[in-house]
């Protein structure tokens, strides 16, 4: 059962170093949040898009859309409300809470497709491998990992124990939402024991070869920093620098709204 | 709050972080698709793990639950959010395992006393995690506090409360027989003795549901609103200020908890 997002395709963005690749993504959830302005943070998801499109990541961003479609209504609308400014439109809306809004609502549509186009280009183990060379701790890293391996497993596990109870008469469609909900928790326990019970075997397997007996550690996946990481990696840390003296110097701000 | 650190040297700990992790995450993601607020928070009956696992695996379950949801988060809505979703949930297992340290309790549901500081417990923790995500979206500009906490706090507690205490019942004899809970796994030298617990709880109290209440206050306007008048709140500044206090106030009752030699 695959249920990762990640695209096998050959791209520019594909080929990038993990390490670049975190970095971006860090670099892609700050730039929308400098801006306020709905036209700024048009222009960085625009630049987020075009990152997108030489990942070749789109189709997974298609996938989402009506969720991007619903968050940026209901991130705007919420912000209409809750934002001040000090042109009034009507009751507690003005037009800088709609700028606010707007500008808002696209900001985390933006972030999330910036998260969706770093995990359709990364595979779980170049995410870990990387986390690890970034100076993420290896147990904390090994545990990630494992827990992204161990997660398909579970979900089918999951699959199969209800389709077994079903094949038994056990009805679990009927009823109230809570009522369904309660009858998923006998159907969980089996599921609950069993992976709790490998916790014993899983940790003398791992003591056995010698888990966090050396600092130092050796890695079958091998990273390689190339020169095109320096240069994605570099223009994306020069637009946040842009976007950050532009917003010190208010250039980014939509005039009139009250924080 | 030692047992936190001192927990990754030992490898069964290590091991039921990811079982922990895996389980929360896989239960996370069937309901992705049933958002409350689209893009951040979605209907997660996956919190009954955040307060029944962390009372038997300690700060695994703790860590478990805040890698967990992380990895939920791979699923579609990773975020900056994610940052303040993994702080959130990290805490929501601390203060469920630490009350039932500071109260010296078997983690089990055995009379009505228990089941009242377990759905204390819940309340607390589900406030605590609820806060910290809040406030961290408010400081991103993201989201009102006065929304997100209110929907994180009911998501966070409504399931745990009546789901928790029957699978605690179903869990419970066996994790003990095969000696899994976390106080038997540790090492007593690595584990935080429970000097001050009532002290500790009531900064605990405090800091996280006060926390949260003050910070809907300040967002809502309801501290200044006329009878039958909708308050004016206050976004950004006015919240993110208001409630550093709140947290600096629950980060100090791990004081309260000191650990051997602290």
């Amino acid at each position: 059962m695959n249920l990762y997002l990640y695209l096998d395709k050959d791209t520019i963005v594909h080929r990038l170093d993990p390490r670049a690749k975190i970095l971006i993504l860090i670099c892609t959830f700050a730039i929308p949040l400098l801006n306020d302005h709905p036209l700024w943070v048009a222009g960085a998801t625009l630049l987020i898009l075009i990152y997108g499109m030489l990942a070749r990541s789109l189709g997974n961003i298609a996938r989402i859309k009506t969720i991007l479609v619903l968050i940026f209504i209901f991130s705007s609308l919420m912000w209409f409300v809750f934002a001040k400014g000090t042109t009034p439109l009507f009751w507690r809306v003005t037009r800088e809470s709609v700028m606010y809004g707007l500008a808002t609502g696209l900001k985390i549509d933006a972030m999330i497709i910036a998260g969706l186009i770093f995990l359709s280009t990364t595979k779980n183990e170049e995410i870990t491998q990387g986390l690890i060379k970034l100076g993420l701790p290896f147990a904390v890293a090994f545990v990630f990992s494992t827990a992204l391996r161990l997660v398909p497993t579970f979900v089918g596990a999951g699959a199969t124990v209800s389709q077994a109870m079903r094949s038994r008469g056990l009805d679990i469609d009927s009823g109230s939402f809570l009522e369904r909900i309660k009858k998923y928790v006998p159907l969980l326990v089996p599921i609950f024991l069993s992976s709790i019970r490998n916790t014993d075997s899983l940790a003398m397997a791992l003591e056995s070869k010698g888990f966090g007996n050396s600092p130092r550690r050796t890695f079958y996946l091998q990273l390689k920093w190339q020169p095109f990481d320096t240069l994605f990696l570099v223009f994306f840390v020069v637009l946040t620098i842009l976007n950050a003296w532009a917003k010190i110097n208010g250039f980014t701000s939509i005039s009139g709204l009250i924080k | 709050m030692k047992e936190l650190w001192t927990m990754w040297k030992n490898t069964r700990m290590i091991t039921m972080t990811a079982l922990t992790a895996a389980i929360f995450a896989a239960l996370l993601i069937p309901f992705k698709g049933i958002p409350i607020i689209p893009g951040i928070t979605e209907f997660r009956p996956a919190q009954i793990i955040a307060t029944t696992f962390p009372i038997f695996f300690g700060p695994a379950g703790a860590w478990g639950v805040a890698i967990g949801n992380l990895i939920g988060d791979f699923f579609g809505t990773l975020g900056p959010g994610s940052f303040f979703g993994f702080f959130g949930n990290l805490f929501e297992g601390y203060v469920i395992y630490k009350i039932w340290q500071a109260l010296k309790k078997e983690p089990t549901i055995k009379s009505g006393g228990d089941l009242f500081h377990y759905v204390l417990a819940v309340i607390l923790s589900g406030a605590t995690c609820a806060m910290i995500i809040a406030w961290g979206l408010e400081v991103l500009g993201m989201f009102p506090f006065a929304v997100l906490g209110t929907i994180i706090t009911l998501n966070n507690v409504i399931v745990p409360i009546f789901l928790g205490p029957p699978l605690i019942l179903l869990l419970y004899p066996r994790i003990k027989k095969w000696d899994l809970i976390w106080t038997d796994v540790m090492d007593p030298e690595d584990i935080s003795t429970v000097k001050s617990p009532t002290l500790g709880l009531a900064l605990m109290w405090i800091g996280g549901l006060g926390g949260l209440i003050v910070g809907l206050l300040l967002s809502t306007g309801l501290y200044g609103a006329k009878l039958a008048g909708f308050g004016v709140g206050h976004t950004g500044t006015g919240v993110i200020l208001g409630l550093i206090p709140f947290i600096v106030i629950f980060l100090a009752s791990a004081l309260a908890f000191p650990s051997k030699g602290e």
